[in-house]
């Protein structure tokens, strides 16, 4: 049945690998790699590969001749049958999670040369070439699915383990994703919007002159502005109190978001987890959250002797309701099961609390600190309006006043960019914490 | 009836609102509660963090509950605070509608066309963080009247809120409808009238009433800022928040209260008004 | 009725006279009337009925998760739960895998299967993570234990949870329809893979089920129970010797014993039809 091996073949080896599909774009080191683990078998015509059910140990690849390729009929294939030449991969059932046994049979309808390699030493091959193993691998799936017409349930890889491999599937899951990106229409279409927006406001205000819009700021007016080295109205990128003002506000966000978590999180996770506590103060709770926050100006100017802590508490307040709220209804929302399942296991209350109630709600959480953060800078900004000395919402104000125009408009779009900032910090922490959870979506994107 | 009343949870509920009460009332008349001597060392502590020293609140300054009630069973007599409830209220409906009536199916085109979604959603998310409030001075140099300016404001805090919850809704009405349409043979217009529509209905409910909380804080917002600190013609604003920056501004701290809790009530009941009418439109959701 | 020997000694669960009522929104609903079985040690007992007749609510008895009216559920001579003492408290000893499946998604599959051990203080943790490896690779998982449960399978998420459930010696396993929401082809695996493990660890299982040639396929016994309230209608011992295969499945013997109890199941499956019962 099987001949002695060919020495000296490594470049045929290499060869016939370049024309597979899994091995096809490999580096000539990486197949330099495989063809020295490989070894060249022969058959006669109508000998047996191998049988379904066998233990399944090697890969094999056609060199010359045909193999016959024919699944056992509870792997549901479309089609059983499968005829393969030069380049045909088959005998990859050791690279599929959860399966030690061949699924097909495969006989030699006529003189075969074929090239095998044991899957173990493959997959250690793989695992030692972070980027260009992940890659071979993928490939592997993509075959079996698209020219084996596999069920894709059954045909799932390997995944490749070893700590260089699991930081590298991060980044490059993002380069992926980056790369899809790129290449679809959506980056050109979301210039066309912001061309489409800004030739708006340039034609509406400057050139057209449209009614209500002419007294608007124009977007020359503004532009010219922020980047002016010594800006007519004191504010621009150049000047050290744009930035004064824009510290301010963010360490008051800052103080009151930090607040805002760290009482928020417990007393949501409380009101969660705990009947009697939620009996007893959520009506409370909820009798003062519909008070809008700003309604809570004069009498937070009376409170706090400074003003400064006025303005921070009330976006604490905003924050602290977003924060509780939502904290609470991630606890709420953690199915039963999980938590049944970790008594049957023998949890303590507060092994289940820690190792259950606290991942399970922390997307929720995240979700909540998101918002929070939104209405923190809400709140922030109405609080600077009204009472503020130095903030972002102090200068969109004042800027109105000493109708300084353009230095409005530079105020919006820098709270924007700001605000924008501080939420996209809170969601990669996030991300960061939950990396079950953005490796779910990323499988189930549509 | 009975049955409620016997209810441990209505109890306990009542009790937490009263201890509220009783410790806000003593607080506010013993009048050296957190009163700054009593929290020397703390305050110490925070200057040496670089604090100011007076960063903690001085609960004293606070009307106490009784002398609220007192001052609100004056005021509910006077006509000008009932106006002012009108005021808020038509302001906030002018608002939320227009939000509806813009935003919804500005939210529905964007799910149903990729490439409107493509060119719009990105110049919506960069404009989002932008606080509505932050709009007022460009708001009030564009519309003529300072009604209209309001109520673009209000606008504005209700829009994003319910575009995002149509696109979600939208997005995530089950694929399997779709396909059970189309082998039906229905044509783009059946599927939008009913597939979409009643799918994203219950995230039009919900985003509705988050929109409706952020319009009351706008509009409240919005009338203590142009009422308030505005320099443009001595025209009465009006409205709740008006209300309560005239009774900061007159002095008379227990109306300050009176005004908030006011809203609250106020913004209780329109939310109320909103899940019921929702109720209404989507009665599949009742069964659980 | 003769019944198969008994293979191991641990894990004897007698359900006597057991009553379970509800009382949602102030309506009383039997949902278990005068209930009694016994299941040997290192029995496969399947429980077959229609949707919501009632046989979740005796598994949560078992397991601790609902209170019973009456009656009494002992194992292994200790009272786990009786008329003065109505909740079981759950434990390592009757583990349950769940309809939907409840491993935790934001742990590792390996993380997931030493949870028991670990958290009792049984076993120290690498001790915990060599036996949890040794266990996923008998049962054919070696490959996914650095995965999240979301990024695998359900067919193998079921088999991380039984074999997170043996990791703690338990003497007895509560399944509750596990492969219910899986497509056939599937489930026909899964049904091997849990044979082959059964025939490594010989504890008892106690397996709801609506699929009557699941129960058949499976089991050591058979109690088709009555539409709610439940109570076992017909007891079917099955006598198709095991270790049991694929095979079985077209075997003379298999359809003789579908046709016998077909007709009791199908009853019940009508009546539950007209009473018009929600999904349980």
């Amino acid at each position: 049945m099987e001949a002695a091996p060919k020495v000296g073949a490594a470049d045929d080896a290499i060869a016939v690998l370049r024309e597979t599909t899994p091995f096809g774009d490999a580096s000539e080191a990486l197949l330099a790699r495989i063809a020295a683990i490989s070894r060249v078998v022969r058959y006669g015509a109508g000998a047996r590969i191998y049988s379904a059910d066998d233990t399944a140990d090697d890969v094999f690849i056609v060199v010359s001749g045909c193999a016959e390729h024919v699944f056992k009929p509870e792997v549901g294939a479309r089609e059983a049958l499968k005829r393969m030449g030069r380049g045909g991969v088959f005998g990859w059932a050791g690279l599929l999670l959860g399966q030690t046994r061949r699924l097909a049979t495969v006989t030699a309808s006529e003189p075969t040369e074929a090239l095998r390699i044991d899957t173990e030493a493959l997959v250690r091959l793989l695992e030692s070439e972070p980027l260009e193993g992940g890659h071979v691998m993928e490939r592997f799936a993509t075959m079996i699915q698209r020219e084996f017409a596999m069920p894709a349930l059954l045909a799932q890889v390997r995944r490749l383990s070893g700590p260089l491999t699991e930081e590298m599937s991060s980044l490059s899951l993002t380069m992926y994703r980056l790369s899809l990106w790129l290449r679809s229409p959506r980056p050109y279409l979301m210039l066309i919007g912001f061309a489409l927006f800004l030739s708006f406001w340039y034609l509406a205000v400057e050139v057209w002159k449209l009614p209500r819009f002419r007294e608007m700021p124009g977007i020359t007016g503004v532009v010219k502005e922020w980047f002016a080295p010594s800006p007519t109205y004191g504010l621009s990128l150049y000047t050290g109190e744009y930035y004064q003002h824009i510290a301010m506000s963010v360490w008051r966000v800052t103080q009151a978001f930090f607040l805002a978590t760290v009482l928020g999180v417990p007393v949501g996770l409380l009101l969660g987890w705990s009947r009697k506590f939620k009996e007893y103060v959520f009506p409370l709770f909820e009798t003062l959250r519909p008070i809008p926050i700003l309604a809570w100006v004069p009498l937070a100017i009376v409170m706090f002797i400074a003003t400064e802590s006025a303005v921070v508490y009330l976006a604490f307040l905003a924050s602290f309701f977003a924060t509780a709220l939502n904290t609470m209804l991630g606890v709420e929302s953690i199915d039963e099961s999980y938590v049944r399942a970790a008594n049957c296991l023998g949890a303590s209350r507060w092994q289940v609390f820690r190792h259950v109630i606290i991942p399970g709600a922390l997307p929720f959480i995240f979700t909540g600190l998101q918002i929070s953060i939104g209405v923190s800078w809400f709140s922030l900004v109405a609080a600077e309006m009204v009472s503020g000395q130095y903030g972002l919402g102090y200068v969109i104000w004042t800027s109105y006043v000493m109708v300084r125009y353009p230095t409005i408009v530079i105020g919006m779009v820098t709270l924007g960019l700001v605000g924008y900032t501080t939420s996209a910090m809170v969601r990669i922490v996030g991300d960061y914490l939950m990396e079950w959870r953005v490796r779910e979506l990323a499988l189930a994107e549509r | 009836m009975k049955k409620m009343l016997s209810n441990p949870m209505l109890w306990r509920g009542v009790a937490s609102i009263a201890v509220f009460l009783i410790l806000w009332e003593i607080g506010s008349r013993s009048r050296q509660w957190m009163a700054p001597e009593l929290f020397a060392p703390l305050k110490e502590l925070l200057g040496a963090m670089g604090f100011k020293k007076d960063y903690l609140p001085w609960i004293g300054a606070v009307p106490a509950p009784s002398a609220v009630l007192k001052s609100w069973l004056e005021v509910v007599g006077d006509m000008s605070y009932w106006h002012s409830w009108y005021m808020s209220f038509f302001r906030v409906m002018g608002g939320f509608i227009a939000a509806m009536i813009i935003g919804i199916p500005f939210g529905l085109s964007l799910a149903m066309s990729r490439t409107a979604h493509g060119i719009s959603f990105p110049v919506f998310e960069v404009l989002r963080p932008i606080p509505p409030l932050a709009w007022v001075p460009a708001s009030i140099i564009f519309w003529p009247t300072q009604e209209s300016a309001i109520t673009f404001i209000t606008f504005l805090g209700a829009f994003y809120t319910i575009v995002i919850n149509v696109l979600g809704g939208a997005r995530s009405i089950d694929v399997r409808y779709f396909q059970a349409a189309q082998s039906m043979g229905s044509s783009r217009w059946d599927i939008f009238r009913r597939i979409i529509l009643p799918g994203t209905l219950p995230s039009i409910v919900v985003g509705s009433a988050v929109g409706m909380g952020i319009t009351w804080e706008v509009v409240v917002a919005a009338e203590m800022i142009s009422g308030g600190g505005s320099q443009i013609g001595g025209t009465r604003g009006g409205g709740l928040g008006f209300f309560i920056w005239l009774s900061y501004v007159g002095g008379s701290y227990e109306q300050i209260v009176v005004g908030m809790i006011s809203i609250g009530i106020a913004g209780f009941i329109s939310s109320e008004l909103l899940r019921w009418g929702g109720r209404y439109a989507t009665p599949w959701l009742k069964v659980r | 009725m003769r019944r198969p020997p008994a293979a191991s000694t641990r894990g004897h669960i007698l359900i006597e006279d057991v009553v379970k009522v509800y009382n949602p929104m102030g309506a009383a609903m039997l949902a278990v009337d005068h209930c009694t079985l016994e299941i040997e040690p290192g029995e496969i007992c399947m429980i077959v009925g229609p949707s919501g007749c009632g046989k979740t609510t005796l598994l949560n008895a078992i397991a601790g998760f609902h209170e019973i009216t009456s009656g009494r559920i002992v194992m292994d001579g200790e009272v786990l739960c009786s008329t003065e003492r109505p909740k079981a408290r759950p434990g390592p000893d009757r583990i349950v895998v769940f309809q939907n499946g409840a491993l935790f998604p934001w742990k590792t599959n390996l993380e997931n299967v030493v949870f028991g051990p670990v958290m009792q203080g049984k076993l120290a943790r690498n001790e915990a993570i060599d036996k949890g490896r040794a266990m996923l690779a008998d049962a054919g998982l070696s490959g996914v234990e650095h995965n999240y449960p979301g990024e695998v399978s359900s067919g193998m998420r079921r088999r991380v949870e039984i074999v997170r459930a043996l990791m703690n010696d338990p003497k007895a396993l509560l399944l509750d329809e596990p492969y219910r929401a899986l497509d056939s082809l599937t489930k026909s695996v899964m049904h091997e893979a849990l044979l082959e493990i059964y025939y490594k660890n010989k504890v008892t299982i106690f397996f709801i089920t609506h699929d009557l040639e699941e129960a058949i396929f499976l089991g050591h016994r058979v109690a088709i129970m009555t539409t709610r309230p439940c109570k076992p209608k017909k007891v079917l011992n099955v006598d198709i010797p095991h270790p049991r295969d694929y095979g079985v499945l077209t075997s003379k013997r298999f359809r003789e014993l579908i046709e016998e109890t077909n007709e009791a199941v199908h009853e019940e499956a009508l009546k539950a039809f007209q009473a018009g019962e929600k999904e349980g």
